[in-house]
């Protein structure tokens, strides 16, 4: 979950958030390459009374800041298309999930056996126990095996919504009349964190997601629980 | 009488300052480049690597239990 004065991401839980983490390392330090770059030519040209008013041409230089940045532009696109390709990879998926968004909370389904489905409600502040978190705990949360590849297919009732959970790397749009796919893999048991994002009314910012990865044993008896 | 006049060559101030600085420019951000990769991103995945090494899921989710945060596992 997010916590106080948080810089960066939250800690990854899956392959796919920790390659996007350490992609983001290597384009902030390209980012940070050419603003102090930048930033060193503007202190340059403002601590100088010299001047030159002959320039003619400069193709030199034009041919430099062209080659550059687009090495540039290759060194950032090269991961980059190597991260999209590898979410979309095959990975037969054991369980598929399917939730709905409503306004104003979700909704999830697990039809592969038995019809299991229930709402998730966040609770209202006044409701919370000692050590629970305001706007982001729920009723029922969406228990789901660990280490195992699940499929979620995201779908809305009403208006647009997007399920997203930050440590995943996950974030879909549930968009009515349309299936969203999006496979999961969490790799430490815990319980993890999203919100709603995608504006959709005045309830918008309270309807919270929370994932509850368990081992498998204890997922089956709790969907037994749940029947 | 031949008078030669002797042009004064014109001193290149403004080139010569920027050469030292653009070479200065490029060492300095590629030092801010390297310095964040070997500061931040090398040991940001040596964190995930040696988290990862000795890790047991099973472990984790008993003391997880223990402090009664689930719903599913009382």
């Amino acid at each position: 979950m997010a916590y106080p004065f948080q810089l960066g991401f939250q800690d990854a839980t899956s392959p796919i958030m920790e390659e996007l983490l350490h992609f983001h390392d290597h384009t902030l330090m390209i980012v940070f390459l050419i603003s102090s770059l930048v930033l060193y030519i503007i202190s340059l040209m403002l601590t100088t009374k010299l001047t030159h008013t002959s320039t003619m041409d400069a193709q030199e230089v034009e041919t430099i800041w062209t080659i550059l940045p687009a090495i540039i532009l290759i060194l950032i696109a090269l991961p980059s298309l190597r991260i999209l390709y590898m979410m979309d990879e095959i990975n037969s998926p054991s369980l598929t999930v399917k939730t709905m968004g409503h306004q104003w909370y979700w909704s999830y389904e697990y039809t592969d056996y038995e019809d299991l489905s229930f709402d998730s409600y966040m609770i209202p502040t006044q409701e919370l126990k000692p050590g629970e978190l305001r706007l982001l705990e729920v009723d029922n949360r969406v228990v789901l095996p660990m280490e195992v590849t699940i499929r979620m297919l995201i779908s809305s009732e009403d208006v647009l919504h997007s399920w997203a959970v930050p440590s995943l790397g996950l974030k879909t749009d549930a968009i009515p009349g349309r299936l969203n796919q999006t496979t999961l893999m969490g790799t430490r048991p815990g319980l993890y964190y999203g919100q709603c994002s995608e504006i959709c009314g005045s309830n918008h910012s309270f309807m919270p997601i929370v994932l509850e990865l368990v081992p498998l044993s204890y997922f089956e008896k709790w969907s037994v629980f749940m029947l | 009488v031949q008078c030669i006049i002797l042009h004064p060559h014109p001193p290149r101030l403004l080139a010569k300052r920027l050469r030292f600085h653009i070479v200065g420019a490029f060492a300095v951000s590629l030092g801010v480049a390297a310095f964040l990769k070997f500061a931040v991103a090398k040991p940001g995945k040596k964190a995930y690597a040696d988290f990862y090494r000795n890790y047991d899921s099973m472990k984790d989710f008993e003391k997880m239990k223990k402090a009664g945060i689930f719903q599913s596992a009382k």
